[in-house]
């Protein structure tokens, strides 16, 4: 754990125990989750009991307690989305991947997440694939992506083997 | 830029800055939003900005990076000045002939012009697209003008004089009894009198009070405020600097969803450079009035949209609701006396002040006043933001500015409120958009989304798919909430899948009953709305799905069937090679057959079929 | 000099301190309102639903917890109206639904007039009173044990899932805790569970309310004909 990022991480925060949801964020910003060590050195330097800390982690969405995958497939379920039919991707991505929301495939390749609403409602059914939006999404076009980042990781984990 | 020290150095720098802006004729104004960086506007952006430099007129061209337009099934967008030439669907590639031949000579380019989808005419001026002309923007239209990250943009345009005003002819009395004459009710959902809340925690003694800008936009379809908090940042805190003085707070919260990373930072730079400008911190503009503001993120819960959850939740804690057994404004964030409005609200108050209060109670109608912001989806041809005077039809939004039904399917109901609101059927669009009006409909205004609905969609999956969310964004404290909304959600699957009996529409109505009476929070008291609103409007429905074990829209996937037409299957085997669960047989050229009971329903066959021939029965 | 107050409940005119809630005003006078996650001398969460009373105020009533509602001068509460017993007995019922292997909330079930449980059975362990964590966060200062998870996710758990070493095993939980008091005859068989209710719940000896209950002679506690 390199302990200069945490480290600044909780520069200007130490007891103020209302910073723990700030604090958090930039942890799972800076890892992709929260990690146990994380928590318990977050609880110590802000005075928050351990217990509270794992609390707050637990309940928001926005953390993770696992690593997340390689790769993270966000799907939008707002309502405008659902009756364009975003029903159908997450079961797409079920079929294709075998993981439902929340979870990361066993090669850790990709993590699936459904997310309420991303406010862009207008384009939707809305899909975010590594920070980028794709608007418009059928399970064709998911699953294609999907296929295509999937060859693309074969081709570096091959050229990585070989090297 | 140097701090400004008094109200006159405001109205300097603003002359200064008018002219400024007045001096130049040429400006392309180009959507930044979130909406728009979806279509990958930015793309646009730097090709444009690219153009320009290579073409040697970046000193006479201006580009303006805006907030949302509202438009978003259009861009991305922009707008030329001279001209007001309206481009939508754009795409780098356009950059060089819009600067070659729009910019230099003047032509316009035809295959960019926005096509009506009503009467498939191409329309030049921005002002004449019959969407954006039958609404009336007083608050959105802003967001067109200005840079979001630009304080020099929202002072040349008049912004900060509704604070300057204020410090300096207005008690806060005297802007309380202006907010209560204009009539003006918060417009996160709970339509409560903006000024009765401000007068209560004005009259709370304590020397430390806190103003909260609740920019938790949960509803999902909802992103009224996400465009105005990202497209327009210092209005609201010059709402919420108004609102402060009035009622005695020194210290202000915006707390934002952290799904809208764009408003996060564009309201972080706008209180950096307020505070730069002096308009935040001590002694404001030479006044007695001190005031600073931080921005909180959210975690991912929608329950913290509730007022008592978003307090906890900027206190470090879970969001869980508290009893409101005494109200936030008088125990609110740390236990002090707390005003609390939504992102729309405090957006409101500056045009109160400086236009007056009966200016805005103009507008609406007896009990609803002024403007409301809705985003409209779903399906029909125009989506996007509406802004309209309260008291307009639902038949108006829907048809007149929303351009009416896509794909020839007829509407069937629209859908208000979000997760707390109900699905109104076509027969009740006459109904204006007014708190009370909708209210006893059997839904509500709520934060302004209106989904529409047709057809194809069916109404019981869309009382299983807000119970579903519901269940979801709970936070699991109280008994009904969290069990109740679970049984509900029971017994729904139940419907859509086959298993449902009669009886089981009495216990839903009385589970209904019980979670919204007992509930803690607003989170489980409307939770039973969207049941309560389509039993109520489509029982037809449920009975199908019950008695018939039919889907009348097609949509549950237990009670459809995928099926291949002989008629038109020419065994071409493109659906057989996309079926990811291999349910699709046949020999080449030959009629193909889908097996019912590895077919999982999910579309792709449809999709990639070019002869049309599967559909769903 | 503490202040007191006049209340109504039921018609009944109770005097209490100020500060005091209209559950512990109405328990100290006798009159029983059921309740599941009230501990006395722990804070009241208002999560269980059950002691819902009708808070008449201008002609209009006002379904809230009386755990969280402090007593005010003139306050006019109704306890045991139709509709609030509806409403309670529903709350109840999705208890029982949730846990039928527990004595207490069967009990409670009855008490509060469950006939009939109309929801298929699940065989939870745990209604999440929040008893527990509120005797270990309050009474000890310990938070060896907290609530984790959001919605149907929730449960209670130690820190990071690892009994912390400041649990000093005092065993406060378990007393508190409705699941735990022994059943009569054994675990209910999954997927065989019904509606009992017929023994004594140790609820209201654990809480040790000694009055007799003004509206009849039979007992402590919970045992109020009225609610059969």
């Amino acid at each position: 754990m390199p302990e200069t990022t945490l480290e600044s991480i909780l520069e200007g925060r130490r007891s103020q125990p209302h910073q723990l949801i700030e604090v958090l964020q930039d942890v799972q910003e800076c890892y992709g989750y929260i990690p146990e060590e994380a928590m318990k050195v977050v609880a110590e330097e802000l005075g928050v009991p351990l217990m509270e800390v794992y609390r707050v982690a637990s309940f928001y969405r926005a953390f993770s307690l696992t690593p997340r995958g390689k790769n993270m497939i966000t799907i939008c379920m707002g309502t405008a989305c659902h009756v364009r039919g975003a029903k159908l991707l997450p079961n797409q991505v079920h079929g294709q991947l075998g993981v439902s929301a929340g979870n990361t495939t066993e090669d850790g390749l990709f993590t699936v997440e459904n997310v309420n609403c991303l406010g862009a409602c207008a384009l939707g059914p809305l899909v975010v694939f590594n920070e980028t939006y794709h608007h418009h999404t059928t399970p064709g076009k998911l699953r294609a992506l999907i296929d295509s980042t999937r060859e693309k990781e074969m081709e570096e984990t091959t050229y990585e083997q070989a090297q | 830029m140097s701090k400004l020290n008094n109200i006159s150095d405001l109205n300097a720098i603003r002359k200064r800055l008018r002219s400024r802006r007045d001096s130049i004729s040429t400006v392309i104004t180009i959507c930044g939003g979130t909406g728009c960086q979806a279509s990958r506007s930015q793309d646009v952006i730097d090709a444009v900005r690219k153009e320009l430099k290579k073409q040697k007129l970046g000193r006479k061209v201006l580009v303006r990076v805006t907030g949302c337009h509202g438009f978003c099934e259009q861009g991305p967008i922009m707008v030329l000045e001279p001209g007001n030439i309206f481009y939508c669907h754009l795409k780098p590639e356009d950059a060089s002939d819009i600067v070659t031949k729009t910019l230099l000579k003047g032509e316009v380019i035809e295959r960019l012009l926005y096509t009506d989808p009503v009467t498939s005419q191409k329309i030049q001026i921005e002002t004449e697209i019959p969407f954006y002309r039958a609404q009336d923007r007083q608050l959105l239209a802003q967001n067109r003008q200005l840079d979001p990250c630009s304080i020099e943009d929202y002072l040349a345009i008049g912004g900060y004089s509704a604070l300057a005003k204020t410090l300096a002819e207005l008690t806060p009395e005297a802007i309380i009894e202006k907010i209560k004459a204009s009539g003006l009710r918060g417009r996160g959902g709970g339509g409560y009198p903006t000024a009765r809340k401000w007068t209560e925690c004005r009259d709370t003694p304590g020397d430390e009070k806190y103003v909260i800008c609740n920019a938790d936009e949960g509803d999902p379809g909802a992103y009224m405020d996400r465009s105005v908090l990202e497209g327009n940042p210092h209005l609201i805190l010059e709402g919420m600097m108004i609102g402060a003085w009035a009622v005695g707070a020194q210290q202000g919260y915006v707390y934002v969803r952290n799904e809208y990373p764009l408003a996060v930072k564009h309201v972080r730079i706008a209180v950096q450079q307020a505070r730069e400008f002096g308009l935040l911190g001590e002694h404001i503009l030479d006044s007695n009035f001190s005031f600073d503001v931080e921005i909180a993120r959210g975690g991912g819960a929608f329950v913290c949209g509730e007022s008592t959850a978003l307090m906890v939740s900027l206190e470090g804690k879970v969001g869980e609701p508290r009893p409101k057994d005494v109200h936030t404004v008088k125990d609110g964030l740390w236990h002090k006396p707390t005003t609390l409005n939504n992102v729309e609200t405090w957006a409101n108050v500056p045009s109160i002040i400086l236009n007056g209060a009966s200016w805005f109670a103009a507008r609406g109608t007896k009990d609803s006043k002024g403007t409301k912001i809705f985003a409209l989806t779903g399906r029909i041809k125009n989506t996007g933001l509406v802004e309209v005077a309260m008291g307009t039809s639902l038949r108006n939004i829907v048809f007149d500015i929303g351009g009416g039904a896509t794909d020839g399917v007829g509407i069937k109901a629209v859908q208000t409120g979000g997760p707390s609101g109900g699905c109104l059927p076509i027969d009740k669009f006459d109904l204006p958009v007014d708190f009370e009006a909708l209210y006893e409909a059997g839904s509500m205004i709520g934060s302004g989304g209106i989904v529409v609905m047709d057809e194809k969609t069916c109404m019981v999956d869309v009382a299983k798919y807000f119970l579903t969310f519901l269940q979801d964004e709970s936070c699991g404290k109280c008994v009904p909430c969290r069990l109740g909304i679970d049984r509900m959600l029971e017994i729904i699957t139940d419907i859509t899948e086959g298993r449902g009996r009669p009886e089981q529409i009495d216990l839903l109505k009385e589970l209904a009953e019980t979670v919204a009476h007992t509930s803690l929070c607003g989170l489980g008291k409307t939770a039973p709305n969207p049941v309560l609103s389509t039993l109520r409007y489509f029982p037809e429905e449920y009975e199908a799905h019950i008695n018939e074990k039919r889907c009348p829209a097609g949509v549950c996937q237990a009670l459809i069937k995928y099926e291949i037409d002989d008629e038109k299957c020419k065994g071409c085997g493109i659906c057989l090679d996309a079926c990811p669960h291999d349910a699709i047989k046949g020999e080449k050229k030959e009629i193909h057959t889908i097996d019912q009971d590895t077919c999982q329903k999910c579309g792709i066959c449809i999709e990639e079929c070019k002869l049309d021939a599967i559909s769903v029965a | 000099m503490k202040q007191y107050v006049t209340i109504t409940i039921d018609g009944v005119h109770i005097r209490a301190a100020k500060g005091t809630s209209v559950l512990d005003a109405a328990i100290e006078y006798g009159i029983c309102i059921p309740h599941l996650c009230h501990v006395p001398g722990l804070s009241d969460i208002g999560s269980c639903r059950l002691c819902i009373v009708e808070h008449v105020v201008n002609g209009k009533s006002k379904i809230t917890t009386s755990c969280t509602l402090n007593v005010e001068e003139g306050m006019v509460i109704l306890s045991n109206t139709e509709w609030v017993k509806k409403l309670r007995r529903n709350n109840a019922e999705l208890l029982v639904a949730q846990a039928p292997n527990s004595r207490a909330i069967q009990d409670i079930a009855v008490r509060c007039g469950v006939k009939e449980v109309r929801y298929p059975f699940r065989n939870h362990d745990c209604v999440l009173c929040g008893r527990c964590v509120r005797v270990c966060t309050e009474m000890w200062g310990a938070r060896a044990i907290g609530f984790v998870g959001r919605g149907n996710g929730r449960h209670v758990d130690f820190p990071l899932g690892v009994r912390p070493d400041f649990c000093k095993h005092c065993g406060s939980c378990i007393t508190l805790c409705p699941m735990t008091i022994t059943p009569c005859d054994g675990p209910m068989k999954i997927g065989e569970e019904y509606l009992c209710g017929k023994c004594e719940s140790q609820l209201s000896m654990a809480e040790g309310i000694s009055d007799t209950c003004v509206w009849c002679e039979l007992g402590k506690g919970f045992q109020c004909a009225r609610y059969t």
